[in-house]
C-alpha cells in the first residue's frame, strides 16, 4: 500500500491489468480494516472455518445417526434428548466458524497477533459430555438387561 | 491471485477440496435424515432434508467455490461461508426436530 504508485506490484498485491479496483467485498468490518494479508494466509484461515463447519456437521451427524438408532430400535428418549443436544451444538459450532473466521481475518489485515481459539475448549468439553451421557446411558442398558 | 505462478504448497487446490468435502458432508447428512425420517414415517421432516440436500448440492454445482483464483483477484469467502455455515445450521434444527419429534 505504501509505495504502491511507484513500483511495479509484486504477485501479492497484483490486481489484474488496470488500477486496483475499489474493495467493496464483505463483511465491512473485516475489508474495511487493514491491508490485504498474504492470499495464503487467507485460505489457511477460510479452511480453519471450513473445518469448523465439517467439526459441527460431524455432531449433527452423531446426533442423526442416535436419533435414528434411538427410534429405529425403541431406545429410551434419553438418547432423543442427546441427539437433539448433539444437533444444536453442531449448528452452534457452524456459527462459530464464522465469527472465528472473521475474528483471524481482522487479526491478520491489522498485523495482530491471532486471537486465541475459544471455542476449541467449548468443543472438547461438549465433546466429551456427550460421550459420557451416552456411556453412562449404554452402561445402565447393559446393567438391567 | 492473478499471478500465473503456481503456489508450491498447493493453499487454493487444497482449499477446493476442503469446500468439496464440506459441500459432500451437508449433502450425505441431509439425505440420511432424509432417509431416516421416511422410514419413521415423518414425511414433512424427510421432504425437508431432501430439499436442504438439493439447495446444498445445486449451487455447489453450478458455481463452485473454488477457493480462491478469482477473477477479479481477491478472494470473497464470506458469502460462500455464510450459506455452508447455515445450511449446516438448518441440517442441526432438522435433527434437533426429528429427535424432538420421535421424543413426543
Amino acid at each position: 500500500m505504501t509505495s504502491a504508485a511507484h513500483e511495479p506490484p509484486d504477485d501479492a498485491v497484483s490486481r489484474g491489468p488496470g488500477a486496483r479496483a475499489p474493495d467493496d467485498r464483505r463483511p465491512r468490518s473485516v475489508y474495511g480494516v487493514g491491508e490485504e494479508p498474504d492470499v495464503r494466509f487467507s485460505l489457511a484461515n477460510e479452511r480453519t472455518a471450513l473445518a469448523w463447519v465439517r467439526t459441527g456437521l460431524g455432531l449433527v451427524a452423531g446426533g442423526v445417526a442416535l436419533t435414528s438408532f434411538a427410534s429405529l430400535a425403541e431406545m429410551s428418549g434419553f438418547v432423543d434428548v442427546i441427539a437433539a443436544v448433539a444437533c444444536l451444538a453442531g449448528a452452534g459450532f457452524a456459527a462459530y466458524a464464522l465469527l472465528s473466521w472473521r475474528r483471524n481475518e481482522r487479526a491478520m489485515r491489522r498485523g495482530e497477533p491471532l486471537p486465541a481459539p475459544t471455542g476449541l475448549p467449548v468443543l472438547v468439553a461438549g465433546v466429551l459430555v456427550l460421550a459420557l451421557l451416552v456411556a453412562g446411558y449404554a452402561v445402565t442398558e447393559v446393567w438391567r438387561a | 491471485m492473478t499471478s500465473p505462478a503456481r503456489d508450491p504448497g498447493l493453499q487454493p487446490e487444497r482449499t477446493a477440496l476442503a469446500w468439496q468435502r464440506t459441500v459432500l458432508g451437508v449433502v450425505l447428512g441431509s439425505l440420511l435424515l432424509a432417509a431416516v425420517n421416511l422410514r419413521v414415517g415423518q414425511p414433512v421432516l424427510s421432504v425437508l432434508a431432501g430439499l436442504l440436500a438439493v439447495a446444498t448440492l445445486v449451487p455447489a454445482v453450478l458455481r463452485p467455490p473454488s477457493g480462491g483464483l478469482p477473477r477479479d483477484g481477491v478472494l470473497r469467502s464470506w458469502d460462500f461461508l455464510v450459506r455452508v455455515a447455515s445450511l449446516v445450521g438448518v441440517l442441526g434444527l432438522l435433527g434437533a426436530a426429528s429427535a424432538v419429534v420421535s421424543l413426543v
